[in-house]
């Protein structure tokens, strides 16, 4: 049997048959129910003409069916691709036009040109395994992120890598049969890598997360104990929530036994709230762009002593190579080397080339992936995290390329000149703030209307001023740190 | 316009998940659809103090108090009675 992702399903599903494999609110489906589920759309699948190497959007919200859909995809021998049920028409048209879908699975609805399957009028009986051909280099899923120059780049993530992130995070936290993972990151961020198959390959169970517990710190707290959560991962921003608005008091969640965080800085007041709350729980930093899924980690042995200490990156995982680039002994930029590191960008050779470098020093041989991320090495041998050398910022975990934005907010045919920067933001990393010289009778409310539906959410600027210039450096460049600063105040208190 | 019909048309207008406002029913259930996310109920607290006048505390934005149009509007009405 070749190692693919979808191996550890059927695995599963021959050993432990009767286990839940998927709850989410009331129902469950046990392993031998996803995996036959899996098969039958793999069937339907490949009736419509699905072949090896193909890729299947799947445009659905989150649920038991959802997951089956993304094995489905792979038994067909496919990549998934999954795809934001809230993304605006426009976005889901450029990605599926860029990775070419053979289909999507969904909900019935009809997605712009693309031949849609309604996962929901599959059969559930199938006539068994198809049996696809399929290798552990072939991609298992492509994931797209917010692109520099306004265009979504898929990050192309064959088998071998994702099973290697899953190895290691099954040995680094000792996930067993009798583990219950939260799924809270959405199928189309990498997070969700690990729940799904972290979970199955140890044949444990993982609960969906349902939307109340999202939206309220109360009903999260309520989620986790109910359904006897041991292992959470989860960007920071929802953790803040968590231990600064649920009430939590030590002793709470006893079940909680891992308390995962990845995408983003975790301000350290907040997780300090977190680990004294939760003392009976281990605490662990995950690092990686999703081009590694996570390729440094650092486990937080003790709650950090005061706000200000940094909790660092932390070291590489199994199998894996950094290297700061930069002047010796100087912070730089990382470079990282292993078996997560992605094939690169879907449909992108000039991107690929970019990011993905080969031997790129004499000391440095091989393939190596430039993270843009600049970092230093601390005297105890941990990365920190120092910042981004380009308009790449964070929030709510999201990555988010602000020249992205600024190519959104430019379209609008109103708009003479524009930026956008982010202000700093405790609770959820950075807001954006976006300038705008427009010509003729343009309010922000009308940029704001317009961003909403070419963008996800995550990416609309929650501020649109207009102004009657941008300021400009002497070398006729925007200047960003004026408008950074000028963001930081209500434009009604500037001089 | 009553609260719950000014309530209705912000969030079928504004929200990334809203609907057309004959959907959005009393008793339509907003979280549980994904009406309202984890981004929208900021807009909807900000949405409910700077245009419907009243504050909402931090133990306020409850599942309880948002589930639905009727029960927010609810809220609001003894908030302001309060």
């Amino acid at each position: 049997m070749a190692e693919v992702l979808h191996a550890l399903l059927e695995r599963a599903a021959r050993n432990r048959p009767g286990h839940p494999a998927v709850s989410d609110g009331g129902r469950v489906a046990t392993y031998a129910e996803l995996d036959q589920r899996a098969d039958a759309l793999a069937g339907a699948l490949v009736d419509m003409g699905v072949r090896r190497g193909d890729r299947v959007g799947v445009l659905l919200e989150k649920s038991i069916d959802a997951v089956a859909c993304l094995y489905g995809v792979m038994k067909a021998g496919a990549a998934y691709v999954p795809l934001d049920p809230r993304a605006p028409g426009p976005r889901l048209a450029q990605v599926l036009a860029d990775c070419d879908v053979r289909c999507v699975l969904g909900s019935g609805d009809p997605v712009g040109g693309v031949e849609v399957l309604d996962a929901a009028a599959v059969p559930p009986t199938s006539r068994g395994p198809v049996a696809a051909p399929v290798a552990s280099e072939d991609l298992a899923y492509i994931l797209y992120t917010s692109g520099s120059t306004g265009a979504p780049k898929g990050v192309m993530v064959s088998h071998a890598n994702a099973l290697a992130f899953v190895r290691w995070t099954g040995a680094a936290f000792g996930v067993t049969g009798d583990d219950r993972l939260s799924s809270h990151a959405p199928f189309h961020f990498d997070l969700s890598v690990f729940d799904l198959y972290a979970a199955a390959a140890a044949a444990a169970t993982v609960v969906l997360v349902p939307p109340e517990a999202s939206v309220f710190p109360a009903e999260l707290r309520r989620f986790v104990a109910q359904e006897r959560i041991t292992v959470w991962y989860s960007v920071p921003s929802v953790l803040t929530q968590l231990a600064s608005r649920a009430r939590l008091s030590p002793g709470d969640l006893p079940s909680l036994r891992a308390v995962l965080f990845a995408g983003e800085v975790f301000p350290t007041r907040y997780l300090r709230q977190l680990m004294s709350a939760l003392p009976h729980a281990r605490f662990a930093n995950l690092y990686g762009p999703t081009e590694t899924n996570v390729c440094t980690w650092y486990e937080v042995d003790r709650p950090p002593e005061d706000d200000r200490t940094i909790i660092p990156i932390g070291r590489p995982i199994e199998a894996t190579r950094v290297a700061v680039v930069g002047d010796d002994g100087r912070p730089g930029e990382l470079y990282v080397q292993g078996p997560t590191v992605a094939q690169g960008y879907w449909n992108d050779a000039a991107r690929t080339a970019a990011r993905f470098v080969t031997d790129p020093r004499p000391d440095l041989p091989g393939r190596w992936y430039r993270t843009g991320d600049l970092v230093e090495e601390a005297a105890d041998g941990n990365l920190r995290f120092l910042g981004r050398g380009d308009g790449q910022i964070k929030s709510r975990g999201y990555r988010i390329e602000l020249g992205d934005v600024e190519a959104t907010v430019y379209a609008h045919p109103g708009v003479v000149d524009c930026a956008v920067v982010a202000v700093p933001d405790e609770l959820v990393t950075a807001r954006l703030h976006a300038f705008a010289v427009v010509d003729g009778d343009v309010a922000g409310a009308d940029l704001a209307r317009f961003c909403t539906d070419r963008l996800p959410r995550y990416m609309v600027p929650e501020t649109f001023e207009l102004c009657p210039a941008l300021p400009r450096t002497a070398t006729g460049k925007v200047d960003r740190r004026a408008l950074e600063k000028a963001a930081l105040t209500p434009a009604a208190k500037r001089q | 316009m009553t609260t719950a019909d000014a309530l209705r048309e912000f969030i079928s207008r504004e929200l990334p998940g809203g609907r057309p406002v004959a959907e959005l029913t009393d008793d339509f259930p907003l979280i549980r659809e994904r009406v309202v996310d984890s981004l929208g109920i900021f807009q909807l607290v900000s949405f409910v103090e700077s245009e419907l006048g009243v504050q909402v505390g931090d133990d306020e934005v409850v599942l309880e108090n948002f589930e639905t149009i009727g029960a927010l509007a609810a809220f609001i009405e003894a908030k302001r009675a309060g």
